[in-house]
């Protein structure tokens, strides 16, 4: 048995594929794991997976050619997923998807599409949650500047929708778990840069400022609340505490 | 606009002005998709999106305010109504629109829902929201959502205008009745709020017909693609006589494949995201028949895109109304949006649902349930073969697992733990279905057993409902497993009893 150690981005999860595929021991007898995310077992023996672009694009290629553009794009999602079992999620699904082609993504009754769908679908579901709560703290310099702690990396799934909103405003929305950054300025395209917590907070350290609107938006918020059909159980389920970390109105 | 001078005397106005407008219950933001724009701010998602949830669990989506809460009516049941004694007060358009703006910079918002007491008249009411609406369309140019309330007795050219820069506008019908309109709202008649609809739904039609769409375009997929779906008066006649003759409710077309599911291209110009209404619920005597029927009739008649409920909650003392302090009547608000949302997206009917003689939705069942242990005749259904619709009306059933199922089942037998992995569920659905001639536990199809099964297995929820004035922990989703949220906002909106 052999397990092959990915590191934690589309590349490395994707040339993982590639070698446990490649080495043709059968995929019953391998198995994929994240870095940093697995607990070694007796009779195992482990592969560190070194990121490789090309190989990379060649599993990239096929998804698409071999599967479909949708499979690529529920598989891409699974894989910002910060979940242990992503990668081998995303590789028994290919397993099916290379046999069955483009259908794969409709037999939900097998347990490989079921899964990656289910993970996808979280990560899927947990940026559109950041399109409803992600706050942007107006700064000195003009700046709307946005921190939040996803457990998926949405970034890249959120920044197009912002970037579409306000092409012409300069932007950032900075992941505090993974200290990096979506940016975007006004007029051009948005770019994903590290942004080390250190610098992030030197930087709200020097630019923030008291806002007016932040008082009243929490007026408004306070008042459209209909006292006699108060439900904080129906309000936690919408709005878990933990996205309330960042939220202007909770702050 | 410099607001800084100035901060603590809009508080007091955005405090004022947004609690009187918080009984309304719309704040959707859908049925639009607009791109963003070089030189401009903001686009629209027709999927809609929630922004936050409020202490009451209700989305909020929009900027909800009153341009006003002076009024020169007088509503029985309404807080701002002339012979209250409230602090009034009036934004200026220029305050309405750096709210908005700033607001949508900041995430806060997806846009604006605007409406108004009626003051000094309707056409200058109507008049000074087209000022702020021009304004945020024109010189901020804002191309996020907006929502206009059309004033009711506000003439047809100011109307006309305003439509062509709002997304959505409604006239809240209030009461179902003709007689509860006069009896609760002396200054308005049924005539004046079905007028102004009325002319919205033709600005719209004019508006798609130049762009060559037809209505059935924009209608929610049970309405018109179901065959007994609001729209499709001559098939669910022929179901109806079909079934006299004791034909099967609906049969699977060999080879027949599922209707896609379109999107809607272009933006028309006029109100593109529909019209909705609202009606007040429990300030007077109407049945709950009587309002689905009325509701049924708002779909056919005028195209609305939403009807909303709103449960009474007592603000005023006053002699034709419930006193203030009675509850709001959360759980009938509940039903009636399922039922809604069974004609809208399971082809259901009111009829169906409710008659003269059993007028009122069931306390302890969903109305789906409910049909469905009152017509055990059409049940068990077998998964393997069954026709969509006839898996749509299975409980534990939703849209989305009936679509998985259909598409599934092409590529192979199914077996129980198949189907829960396709959504469905079974501790509802175990009762009405076989799979493969099979059913997963042996249960005789008797009312009574089923009835006590689909009650107990929601022991808790039942024993809120009848041991605690809090019913608002149902869940929609949760009681009819209606997954398939074709608006993820309606999804949200649905427990807050805000659908
Ligand atoms: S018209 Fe009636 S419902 Fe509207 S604000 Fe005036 S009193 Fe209230």
């Amino acid at each position: 048995m052999k397990g092959f150690l990915c590191e934690d981005s589309l590349e490395g999860i994707f040339t993982g594929i590639y070698d446990a595929w490649d080495s043709g021991l059968g995929h019953e007898n391998v198995k994929l794991f994240m870095k940093g995310q697995y607990e070694p077992e007796f009779f195992w023996e482990y592969e560190d997976v070194a990121p490789d672009a090309e190989k990379s694009e060649k599993v990239a290629r096929s998804i698409r050619r071999k599967i479909s553009g949708e499979a690529f794009r529920v598989v891409y999602r699974a894989a910002l997923s910060a979940r242990e079992e992503r990668a081998d999620v995303i590789y028994r699904f290919l397993i099916e998807g290379f046999c069955h082609g483009g259908v794969a993504l409709r037999l939900l009754q097998k347990k490989a599409v079921a899964d990656v769908f289910e993970l996808s679908r979280k990560v899927a579901n947990e940026a559109h949650q950041y399109l409803e709560f992600i706050r942007f703290e107006q700064l000195k310099n003009g700046v709307l500047f946005s921190a939040i702690s996803p457990r998926s990396r949405v970034i890249t799934l959120v920044a197009p929708h912002f970037a579409d909103r306000f092409p012409g405003e300069n932007w950032v929305i900075y992941d505090d778990v993974r200290e990096e950054a979506a940016i975007h300025m006004a007029g051009e395209e948005w770019v994903v840069a590290e942004f080390p917590k250190a610098q992030a907070d030197a930087f709200l350290e020097d630019q923030g400022e008291a806002d007016g609107y932040v008082d009243l938006w929490k007026v408004f918020f306070h008042t459209i609340s209909i006292k006699e059909r108060e439900n904080p159980d129906c309000q936690r389920n919408f709005l878990p505490l933990w996205y309330r970390k960042h939220m202007t109105e909770f702050l | 606009m410099e607001i800084g001078k100035n901060i603590i005397g809009l508080q007091e106005k955005l405090r004022i002005l947004s609690d009187a407008a918080k009984y309304d219950v719309a704040c959707t933001s859908s049925g639009v998709d607009r791109k963003g724009a070089g030189g401009a701010i903001g686009n629209s998602v027709a999927a809609g999106i929630c922004h936050s949830f409020a202490a009451d669990g209700r989305c909020i989506s929009l900027l909800k305010i009153l341009l006003t809460n002076h009024c020169i009516y007088d509503c029985k049941y309404c807080l701002n109504r002339r012979s209250n004694d409230v602090e009034r007060t009036a934004f200026t358009p220029d305050e309405v629109c750096s709210l908005t703006i700033e607001f949508y910079r900041r995430n806060y918002i997806e846009g604006l829902f605007l409406s108004s007491g009626v003051f000094p008249s309707p056409n200058e009411t109507m008049e000074r929201i087209y000022e702020i609406l021009y304004k945020l369309r024109k010189v901020y140019q804002f191309r996020g959502y907006i929502h206009i309330k059309a004033i009711p007795g506000a003439d047809e050219t100011i109307l006309d205008e305003v439509g062509l820069l709002a997304d959505r506008m409604s006239v809240n019908l209030e009461l179902p009745t003709a007689d509860s309109l006069r009896a609760l709202a002396p200054h308005k008649s049924r005539d004046s709020i079905l007028k102004p609809m009325s002319r919205i739904q033709k600005k719209i039609v004019e508006s798609r017909q130049s762009m060559g769409q037809t209505a059935r375009l924009e209608r929610a997929w049970g309405v018109k693609s179901l065959s007994s779906g609001l729209f499709r008066e001559e098939s669910y006649q022929k179901r109806l006589e079909a079934e006299k003759d004791g034909a099967p409710l609906f049969v699977a077309e060999r080879g027949a494949g599922l209707p896609s599911v379109r999107r809607r291209q272009d933006i028309r110009t006029f109100v593109p995201a529909g019209q909705s209404t609202q009606m007040i619920v429990g300030a007077t005597s109407e049945s709950d028949y009587h309002m689905m029927m009325v509701t049924q009739a708002l779909y056919r008649q005028y195209d609305l895109k939403r009807v909303f409920f709103s449960a009474y909650i007592g603000l005023n003392d006053d002699s034709a109304l419930p006193a203030p302090g009675t509850p709001p009547p959360l759980l009938r608000e509940h039903r009636l949006y399922q039922a809604d949302w069974l004609l809208r997206f399971y082809g259901f009917r009111a009829e169906e649902l409710l008659s003269e003689e059993a007028p009122n939705f069931n306390v302890l069942l969903d109305p789906k349930c409910d049909w469905a242990v009152r017509h055990l005749e059409y049940f068990p259904v077998e998964v393997m073969s069954a026709d969509y619709e006839m898996l749509l009306r299975v409980p534990g059933i939703g849209a989305k697992s009936a679509r998985r199922i259909y598409n599934a089942r092409r590529f192979g037998r199914l077996d129980f733990p198949d189907l829960k992995r396709l959504g469905v569920v079974l501790k509802r659905a175990h009762y009405f279905i076989t799979l493969g001639g099979r059913q997963m536990f042996p249960v005789s199809l008797e009312e009574n057993r089923i009835t006590a099964g689909l009650i107990s297995d929601n022991r808790k929820k039942n024993w809120k409902l009848t041991h605690e004035e809090n019913y608002r922990q149902l869940n929609l989703f949760d009681d009819m497993k209606l997954e398939a949220a074709p608006e993820i906002e309606d999804f949200k909106k649905a427990a807050g009893g805000q659908l």
